[in-house]
């Protein structure tokens, strides 16, 4: 798997935080550090004070009990600071460098080619949950530096006993370690792999349906969705349980270890008593301090999985050197369409209307020129006397302003979804575009006027109120040409009238030229001409033709 | 009930960890005692019995995990039975964007099972377990023991007090990340328009924002969420400081008090190896900590979705068309309202509404089906109020967007009546004008659709929407602007279509359409 585009990335966002993590991988090697000397030397005091006990009233004298019992209590705290600052300031460090993360790979979704196939909540499983699953892996950086000197540590402390005593524990560490390498991939890898399958299609699923509320509430369809949705979801249920099981397999090999190493010291040992519970007692925290590292391996399975849906997403559509680069040409002064049926030319601020019957492809038509939909090579479509397709996306969509048939808004409120149009919009410039879309009256009858929340996808507007706001956006966009999709559909016909004489009378003074498809004589009549999609035909063919691309 | 019984075997599995420690330590101590003695061949012995009880400790643990997992499973299932049927019916006009509904079900479902699956059977477990510690420990040293057990009440107040404040955070935090989610899900949807009009880079800015914003949060969440795991931390170095320090002095007789007993070098090393464990149970349980705050806010939000159920009120099926009374309704979308309105529809009549866009006439068919949120007057249906009519699953349905699941046609048209046979769908699919997209793709009523049904026409849509209708066959129609996406004569022979099969029904028509209102009994103009 080649990762360097996203190593790039991910390297770009942590390097910031790198002293960060540095400061945390030292705290954490000396909370293990503190951990293992401290059950290590309490055990050498006992022992040693029984001893000395037992040796009577000069061998009590003798022993100066004052150092180890102060050392034993400073160790305690270290041990307890030390383990606060490297979770702290691990956590700190993941965080910000993922926040980075996280909004440079919104600008990956947004550079897809076919925008209209970003299925929502896939899209959401892959930023949320998998840079999440990241973040947890970033967050146990400290732990490798914490194994490293936890085991250091501990097989020093063995060596002091006995040199066969330390290389028993040698091998059981790096049997552990290894053991979790080899076990991770088999016990893990997949049912993280199939955990975030079903997660996402699951998600997916809960998505589509919840989108068709009113219909599910009609013909009474919920429980039969909520049935096939918990089908969904028992696959994920019993992916997680393998996960966990896995987990706690290998986890339970450190619990193994731990005694097993106890076990081997004490029997190889042949150093003084208190020199041998020192070992025995050094090598269980030096096991115990791996714990950190082995959960690490055994989350790496699910950040790998993470990292490869996020490759996939970053190698696939790599961002320009620099984000958005000027164009390079002034593209769109004329737009030719060619068939064997017409041959139409326009001029800057000429108007044309599309007609034709349901299907015969006015709407692709006009997503094709918009540049949200990829334009076919024979779609017979020229901008400058050039080939559509031939265009960079970005130019081509900066030449024309969109009014959808389906008009699409933002959660948010009226400004937001006004001011996406272009930067740098002021108050009076909206009101005048709500003014040639007919809505000012409506959005000044509302309480909080532009700041009035439109609702889920501005579910609380009228179907008519949708399409004025999105009108009223294109025409912010100062756009050269405005391409307008049934724009008076859910209209009465006194509004209609008056947003026919508006826009009529704002594309005269801007100079812009128009597009628009309508059933409508009404809206129809704003175009000098007039193209027929049904005897268009090789553009109708391409156009209403989707399914041949997907 | 067997959820119950899982998780008492969770419990079970941790305190049986918890006992294998106490022979862990056993072990050990007899060992070192061994060797002090000279006695190898029992240390030996020892070393056999250490390598049994660590093995027991590991196969009690994953037994735990897996059972906690199990009882995790069955948690969860109880909850999408609750949640799933409300998140799909969500008003179309609720303030929760489409992406936080989804994050609700799915996310906070998910967000549960840390709850069950270690949480709760860890929390028994902490009560339990180092209460089998310390009456182990006081076999070897009463003091000891007791030592243990006094270190748990100032440890206690650290954690009460460092809990109520992590769980404030906590709450605040699982907002910002819904929310975060929701904007996600939402920007995504709005890609066209994004792209359309070159805002990435604004979009994107504030998108990093919100991140930040997230991360900020959560940072807050943890700073107070480390202090409990610092206190446990500290207190378990304490008692395993304390313990060693009282059992050297002790060996070497020189306490500064009378000693209260006389240990044995073995004695003392089992209290000293049982301190850690003492405390184990407790720092796995603040380990499981961020489970409990997580688990019990989204549990919370999820209440909030779907309230603990009561029964279902009878429903009486609608076999006549019913007749319909609207009594000076006015629907409130927060600051927003629409109306006050009065109508009546007869039974078995048809209506248009009609009027001046914006004015209410879709909120009103929402709120019949409760999709809207009433802020005055009643909603009659047959005399009854609206709201105790069993109306859902019922009506015949063609809104201004019309939804597919993934599947085929025939089956995104079957969903109005699932019983219905392949000929009476097709027989829909042809009267609403399919006939064209049936023949077309050489695939017939078998052609693919995606979620978005991609590749069909607006008029295709609305086509499939009016073969759902009429397959339904239902006593009441509720229709937002049927016939809008067709061309002229497209739109007059569904508006004719609709006439025929819609005589002795009692039907609900918004619509703009000349045509089509004169087609209805009575027309209505709203103001």
């Amino acid at each position: 798997m080649i990762r360097t585009d996203l190593d790039r990335l991910l390297a770009g966002a942590v390097a910031p935080q790198r002293r960060v993590f540095r400061l945390a991988g030292a705290l954490a090697a000396l909370a293990v550090a503190a951990g293992v000397l401290l059950l290590g030397l309490a055990g050498w005091f006992i022992t040693a004070a029984a001893l000395a006990g037992l040796g009577g009233v000069l061998a009590v004298q003798g022993f100066n009990y004052l150092l180890p019992s102060a050392a034993i209590r400073l160790l305690a705290i270290v041990r307890t600071g030390a383990r606060y600052g490297e979770r702290l300031y691990g956590h700190r460090g993941a965080l910000m460098a993922l926040a980075t993360v996280r909004a440079r790979l919104f600008e990956r979704v947004l550079a897809v080619p076919d925008v209209r196939a970003v299925s929502a909540g896939d899209a959401v499983t892959r930023l949320v949950h998998d840079i999440g699953t990241l973040e947890d892996s970033l967050v146990r950086k400290p732990a490798l530096p914490a194994a490293l000197a936890g085991g250091a540590l501990g097989l020093a402390l063995t060596w002091l006993a006995s040199p066969w005593a330390a290389l028993a524990l040698l091998a059981l560490l790096a049997g552990i370690a290894l053991g979790a390498h080899l076990a991770a991939p088999r016990l893990l890898a997949r049912a993280a792999t199939d955990m975030a399958a079903a997660l996402a299609r699951l998600k997916a699923s809960v998505v589509d349906h919840a989108s068709a509320s009113p219909e599910i509430l009609a013909y009474g369809l919920a429980p039969a969705i909520g049935r096939s949705l918990g089908a969904e979801a028992a696959a994920l249920d019993a992916a997680r349980r393998r996960f966990a099981r896995g987990e706690a397999i290998i986890d339970a090999g450190l619990t193994l270890g731990g005694g097993i190493a106890m076990g081997a010291v004490l029997a190889i040992s042949h150093a003084s008593a208190p020199m041998t519970v020192l070992a025995v007692l050094a090598a269980a925290g030096a096991i115990e301090s791996l714990a950190g590292y082995v959960r690490g391996v055994s989350c790496n399975a699910l950040v790998a999985a993470a990292l490869a849906r996020l490759d996939a997403m970053a190698k696939g559509h790599p961002l320009a050197a620099g984000g958005a680069e000027p164009i390079a040409m002034p593209v769109g002064r004329t737009i030719a369409f060619d068939g064997d049926g017409a041959h139409v030319r326009l001029e800057p601020g000429e108007r044309l209307g599309l007609a034709g019957r349901s299907g015969s492809g006015k709407t692709s038509l006009l997503e094709t020129l918009a540049g949200i939909r990829p334009a076919d090579a024979g779609s017979g479509i020229r901008l400058d006397d050039r080939p559509i397709a031939a265009l960079p996306r970005e130019a081509v969509r900066a030449v024309f302003a969109l009014a959808p048939q389906d008009a699409q808004l933002l959660s948010g409120t009226v400004r937001d979804n006004l001011r996406v149009a272009r930067p740098g919009l002021g108050d009076g410039a909206l009101w005048a575009a709500l003014e040639v879309a007919c809505l000012a009256d409506d959005i000044r009858a509302m309480p909080q006027g532009l700041d009035q929340w439109v609702g889920d996808g501005g579910a609380r507007l009228s179907g008519g109120q949708r399409k004025r706001l999105s009108i009223a956006r294109a025409i912010l966009s100062g756009r050269p040409w405005l391409l307008l999709d049934e724009p008076s559909e859910g209209l009465d016909g006194e509004t209609e009238a008056r947003l026919r004489d508006r826009l009529d009378a704002w594309l005269r003074e801007t100079g812009t030229g128009l597009v628009v498809v309508s059933h409508r004589p009404a809206l129809l009549a704003l175009a000098d001409r007039r193209l027929d999609l049904d005897s268009y035909r090789i553009l109708a063919k391409v156009a209403a033709d989707p399914r041949a691309r997907d | 009930m067997g959820n119950r019984s899982n998780s008492r075997a969770t419990v079970l599995f941790w305190v049986a960890d918890g006992g294998a420690a106490i022979f862990v330590a056993a072990a050990l101590a007899a060992g070192v005692a061994a060797i002090a003695q000279g006695a190898r061949g029992n240390a030996l012995l020892a070393v056999g019995g250490l390598a049994a009880a660590a093995l027991l400790r590991a196969a009690m643990q994953v037994a735990a995990t897996d059972a906690g997992e199990a009882a995790a499973v069955r948690a969860k299932a109880g909850w999408r039975r609750r949640v799933y049927p409300q998140v799909l019916v969500a008003a179309p006009g609720d303030r929760r964007m489409l992406g936080e509904a989804v994050a609700d079900a799915v996310d906070r479902i998910e967000d549960t099972g840390g709850f069950h699956a270690r949480f709760l059977p860890l929390r028994r477990a902490a009560i339990v377990s180092p209460l089998v510690i310390a009456i182990a420990a006081t076999l070897g040293s009463w003091v000891a023991g007791a030592i243990m057990l006094a270190t748990l009440v100032p440890f206690g107040l650290g954690m009460a007090l460092a809990g109520t404040a992590a769980a404030r955070a906590a709450a605040r935090q699982l907002d910002a990340l819904s929310r975060l989610s929701g904007l996600f899900v939402d920007r995504v949807r709005a890609l066209p328009v994004i792209v359309g009009f070159g805002a990435q880079d604004r979009i994107g800015r504030h998108l990093a924002d919100a991140t930040r914003e997230v991360a900020t949060r959560t940072l807050d969440v943890l700073k107070v969420a480390f202090v409990s795991s610092a206190i446990i931390e500290f207190f378990a170095a304490l008692s395993v400081a304390l313990v060693a320090l009282y059992c050297g002095f002790n060996l070497l007789g020189v306490l500064p008090f009378p000693a209260p007993e006389k240990l044995s070098l073995g004695e003392a090393l089992f209290v000293l190896v049982l301190a850690p464990e003492f405390y184990l149970p407790m720092r796995r349980l603040a380990a499981a900590y961020h489970d409990k705050q997580v688990g019990e806010a989204a549990a919370e939000r999820l209440e909030g979705i779907a309230p603990a159920s009561s029964p279902p009120p009878p429903r009486s099926p609608m076999v006549r068309p019913p007749a319909l009374r609207f009594d000076g309704v006015v629907i409130a979308y927060g600051e927003t309202t629409v109306g006050p309105f009065t109508l009546d529809v007869p039974a078995g009549t048809s209506l248009a509404l009609r009027g001046t866009t914006g004015i209410g006439k879709s909120s009103l068919l929402h709120a019949l089906l409760g999709l809207a949120p009433l802020g005055g007057g009643r909603i009659l249906v047959d005399g009854g109020d609206a709201a105790e009519v069993a109306l859902a699953g019922q009506v015949g349905w063609a809104g201004q967007t019309v939804a597919f699941v993934p599947g085929t046609l025939a089956g995104n048209i079957r969903l109005a009546r699932p019983d219905a046979d392949d000929a009476a769908v097709e027989a829909a699919a042809r009267r609403a004008g399919l006939g064209p997209l049936i023949e077309t793709w050489g695939r017939g009523m078998a052609l693919p659709l995606d979620h978005r049904g991609s590749g069909l026409s607006g008029g295709e849509r609305r086509r499939v929407g009016i073969a759902r209708v009429l397959l339904k066959d239902a006593p009441l129609w509720l229709l937002d602007e049927p016939t809008a996406d067709l061309d002229a004569g497209s739109a007059a022979d569904i508006a004719a279509i609709l006439a025929a099969a819609a005589r002795g029904r009692t039907v609900l028509v918004v619509t703009h359409s000349d045509a089509l209102a004169a087609l209805a009994d009575r027309e209505v103009t709203l103001t």
